[in-house]
């Protein structure tokens, strides 16, 4: 880790750091010393106030990033921080390299899955245009440590804006749901963009698909998880795709547990045959829970279900489908 | 073309069995042992194909190349000891071939396809892996791939317990 100035550009010592760094926080909440970092591999001690130099652009870093997974609490992200272009004054994503390997486990199934800061910067040049992913762009820091620096999005993630909240799941899926779906499609019009062209998100999940306060369009975010050869590479992504799907025709999650403690009489009428394909735990066939769910839309949900015959091969397959369901919502 | 007696000549019948390093595969070249060796008119070629891993999954293209070459290294073990199976269950040495593929970013069922029509194979023989819905769903079925996309061509899938 480098911790000194060095060579670099005037506006780049201490004090040209300082001042540029005063302008965006105030002088109150800039230190008198702080570090000066050109090497990322040690991103663990890349801490709050640190100044990071990438490509010759200053980033005053604040605070690491959050994510829950698998069960767990929000667990910090230390090769993720947020921070503040000193060049412009712009919130930013610093996403540093850590090439982690490690096997999850995705209902009973164990995948291997490594974080690949290669490929995520292969996407973002990919979708530099593209309006429904994350931008930002790859820069090398001194180390050659391939570092993403993302523009921030201000806004809520699906799980809470696909929420029907305190709203009675009725009222919620006529009224709010057919709006949330239209948007929807347009989010999974993104993915089938990226496996036109050979990619995949790696990691599609409810809060890597965030509303932008500024545009009002979904966009993905975190596209560095990469996985290993499979009979068909997009059927992670598809499955994700799904799973948000139902958890917004839901406005929750639908578990058997939900079913047994609010619903008897659906909990009654549920067979193995009508659960997630991965997470038994939850109700794929809708439609029997809310009988008022479209037919069309719930063979859509049945195809993710352990009774399914046939799953979608590709996102056109699934984009199909959901067009039709949506315009024959419009007609209820 | 025919024989000195103008009876047309016989045609070996050739047969693939793809594999792996897997039990599954090795029930499937055992069961081929067992049922036709020693018989005449019968050709094997033993296919397995080495699905490349990603280059997103490793830190270097050296530490891909690496997995590649031990990978190979194992698999050519594999293809040989299966080779000597088939020759001591009756087998002509000169019937039995084996090949390596290593394939880009391509599901293996479509690779092993490519291999059987290129070599005119009549018949395609692979292990059942046995796996549950969940997973076929998330890893997918070689031989459900098989089944469903085979052209002129019988697809055996065997079951590990159908020894023969």
């Amino acid at each position: 880790m480098t911790t000194t100035a060095g060579s670099r550009d005037v506006g780049q010592t201490q004090q040209g750091l300082w001042d540029l760094a005063s302008r965006w926080v105030g002088p109150s909440r800039v230190p008198k010393k702080f570090r000066i970092i050109t090497d990322t591999s040690e991103f663990i001690r890349i801490e709050y106030d640190d100044i990071v130099i990438l490509g010759n652009s200053p980033f005053l870093i604040r605070h690491n990033q959050k994510e829950g997974r698998f069960g767990m609490d929000d667990q910090p992200k230390f090769w993720v921080k947020s921070a503040i272009d000193l060049t412009s004054g712009s919130k930013k994503i610093i996403k540093l390299v850590f090439q982690e390997q490690f096997q999850a486990r995705i209902g009973n199934l164990l995948f291997d899955f490594t974080r690949s800061a290669s490929k995520e910067a292969r996407i973002l040049d990919l979708v530099r245009e593209h309006a429904s992913f994350m931008h930002g762009y790859p820069v090398r820091d001194a180390a050659s440590n391939l570092v993403r620096v993302i523009d921030f999005i201000p806004g809520q993630t699906m799980a809470d804006y696909g929420s029907a909240g305190e709203m009675g799941h009725e009222e919620y899926f006529f009224s709010v749901f057919p709006s949330i779906l239209r948007e929807y499609i347009e989010a999974a019009e993104a993915i089938h963009f990226l496996h036109r062209h050979n990619e995949i998100h790696g990691d599609i999940r409810r809060d890597h698909l965030l509303r932008d306060a500024t545009s009002n369009r979904l966009r993905w975010i975190d596209f560095d998880f990469a996985h290993g050869p499979n009979e068909n590479k997009f059927v992670h992504d598809l499955f994700g795709l799904g799973n948000i799907l139902m958890y917004m025709a839901g406005g929750r999650d639908i578990t058997v547990q939900v079913l047994q403690e609010e619903m008897p009489r659906a909990y009654s009428a549920i067979t193995e045959d009508d659960l997630n394909i991965i997470f038994h735990n939850r109700v794929a066939n809708l439609g029997k829970v809310f009988p008022y769910i479209p037919e069309q839309l719930n063979r859509i949900f049945l195809h993710f279900s352990l009774g399914a015959q046939f799953y979608y091969d590709d996102a056109e397959q699934l984009l199909d489908d959901l067009i039709r369901a949506a315009d024959g919502l419009r007609g209820v | 073309m025919e024989n000195h007696e103008g009876v047309p000549k016989l045609k070996d019948k050739h047969i693939m069995i793809a594999v792996d390093e897997s039990e599954n595969a090795k029930a499937a070249l055992l069961f081929v042992a067992g049922f036709i060796g020693g018989f005449h008119g019968f050709r094997v070629t033993i296919l397995s194909i080495i699905a490349a891993p990603n280059r997103d999954l490793f830190g270097s293209d050296g530490e891909r190349q690496k997995w590649m070459a031990d990978k190979r290294e194992a698999i050519s073990a594999v293809l040989e000891r299966y080779r000597q199976i088939l020759i001591q269950s009756g087998f002509a040495r000169t019937k039995v071939r084996t090949e390596l593929v290593v394939s880009d970013d391509r599901p293996v069922s479509a690779v092993i396809l490519e291999k059987q029509k290129e070599a005119c194979c009549c018949a395609l023989v692979v292990g059942r892996r046995g796996i549950s819905k969940s997973e076929e769903f998330l890893f997918g079925s070689v031989s459900n791939a098989l089944v469903h996309n085979s052209n002129n061509c019988s697809v055996w899938v065997i079951e590990p317990t159908c020894g023969v």
